[in-house]
């Protein structure tokens, strides 16, 4: 990602922020956990269901700051694998809104977590998220991610990368270890655009391999869209590089 | 096939041991398969460790130690609604065009190709046993550890394929 790139970005992060109605980040990040619970995981939806919710809220920050794009991260990187999550998201500087985000959910639902999963955000009355990751050598191999990119079915690519993503999410640790408010941290976006980018390269590397016919007009609630409008990143006007360029 | 009732514990709680027995060389790549993977909780992982019946969390990820690999759940998080919200329901019939619960249990896999080509060359008796080592995905790493209760499933099987991908095809068999 280029500086202009970036900078653009956090412009566009730090106006969502501030938004406050439907329209704004914590809306967004309240679809996927807390209140909304609507994402899928563990079920054939998993990448349909999340690359819908990567291409709306790009169109919301498109809305804020024109033309801006979510980054991905790629964990298998050597930079990534030497300084974990990119410096990007970890500067702790005043203009960097990528280091963490407020966790606007219900009192009563901050207790709960509090309770059942202590450390998962900070402390006090406006918690924000926290991260508590793991040594940068335990993020996934490159050599993980090309097996996988051979599976010969929708339903093994998908179940063998899941567990990858999962894996990411716990070695994030903090407000990105569980479903909740996961979504809440900037540096999810980061993530899944990640993932959605290894199902492009796999759809690349399998281009006559489709979902199974019976979900393919499955509707991605709460998003205005179905499983197959999902499957050409083409027609939802984006792409990804095929190779990294650090 | 081995189901989780049919598992022994032990002393050391939290660890499963699974009755396996495979000594089948030809497979060009074998999964366990867990199925009614429960979601609902906090989030887990399990390492599988093949016929090292004394792994813990701390046993080396090596195959010299029978190490298969691992899987993680990404939890729900338990449940933040009202008596009900977060119960499964049973299977619905085919008018019912609601999409399935979101804790509906899921399926998951770990491929343990070279870990049961390993063992399979150092045993005479082949695979005989499964251990399966659940460990907490808590938010504060100091936190992780063993936690009995958490990883909830019907059964693990292991599953072989005569051809992993095409690239395994005999040239003949090629397009």
């Amino acid at each position: 990602m280029s500086a202009a790139q970036l900078t653009s970005f956090r412009q566009a992060v730090t106006a969502s922020m501030g938004v406050s109605d439907n329209r704004g980040y914590s809306a967004w990040a309240g679809i996927h956990g807390l209140p909304g619970q609507f994402c899928q995981h563990g079920t054939p939806l998993f990448l349909p269901w999340h690359r819908a919710y990567l291409y709306l809220f790009e169109k919301s920050l498109q809305d804020l700051v024109d033309g801006v794009t979510l980054p991905w991260w790629d964990w298998t990187s050597a930079d990534s694998h030497a300084e974990g999550i990119p410096t990007s998201y970890t500067a702790a500087t005043a203009d960097n809104p990528l280091q963490s985000g407020s966790v606007a959910i219900s009192a009563s639902d901050i207790e709960q977590l509090e309770e059942s999963a202590p450390g998962v955000m900070s402390d006090g009355d406006n918690p924000t998220t926290v991260r508590d990751p793991g040594p940068p050598t335990d993020l996934p191999q490159a050599s993980t991610i090309d097996s996988i990119l051979d599976a010969p079915t929708f339903a093994d690519f998908t179940t063998r990368l899941e567990n990858v993503h999962n894996d990411v999410h716990g070695w994030v640790g903090g407000s990105m270890s569980i479903i909740p408010i996961a979504a809440y941290d900037p540096v999810f976006w980061a993530h899944h655009a990640m993932i959605d980018r290894l199902w492009y390269l796999w759809q690349m590397r399998q281009p006559n391999v489709l979902p199974p016919a019976a979900m393919l007009n499955a509707a991605l609630a709460p998003f205005p869209l179905t499983v197959s409008q999902t499957l050409d990143i083409s027609q939802l006007g984006y792409e990804y590089a095929v190779a990294a360029i650090n | 096939m081995a189901v989780a009732s049919d598992m022994k514990t032990g002393e050391r709680k939290g660890i499963l041991i699974a009755p396996l027995r495979f000594k089948d060389q030809r497979f060009t790549r074998a999964d366990l398969v867990f199925t009614g993977v429960d979601h609902s909780g906090g989030s887990y992982e399990v390492v599988v460790f093949l016929n090292n019946t004394g792994a813990t969390d701390t046993t080396a990820h090596d195959i010299e130690q029978g190490y298969g690999g691992r899987f993680v759940i990404f939890g729900h998080g338990g449940c933040f609604g009202d008596a009900g919200h977060c119960d499964v329901p049973p299977a619905r019939p085919s008018d019912d065009l609601r999409p399935p619960h979101q804790l509906t249990p899921t399926t998951t896999i770990v491929t343990i190709t070279a870990a049961l080509r390993h063992v399979l060359a150092t045993n005479a008796d082949g695979l005989t046993t499964v251990t399966l080592v659940p460990v907490a995905i808590t938010p504060r790493r100091r936190d992780r550890a063993i936690t009995p209760d958490l990883f909830r499933f019907d059964d693990v099987s292991l599953r072989t394929y005569l051809f992993g991908t095409d690239s395994d095809l005999p040239a003949a068999n090629k397009n």
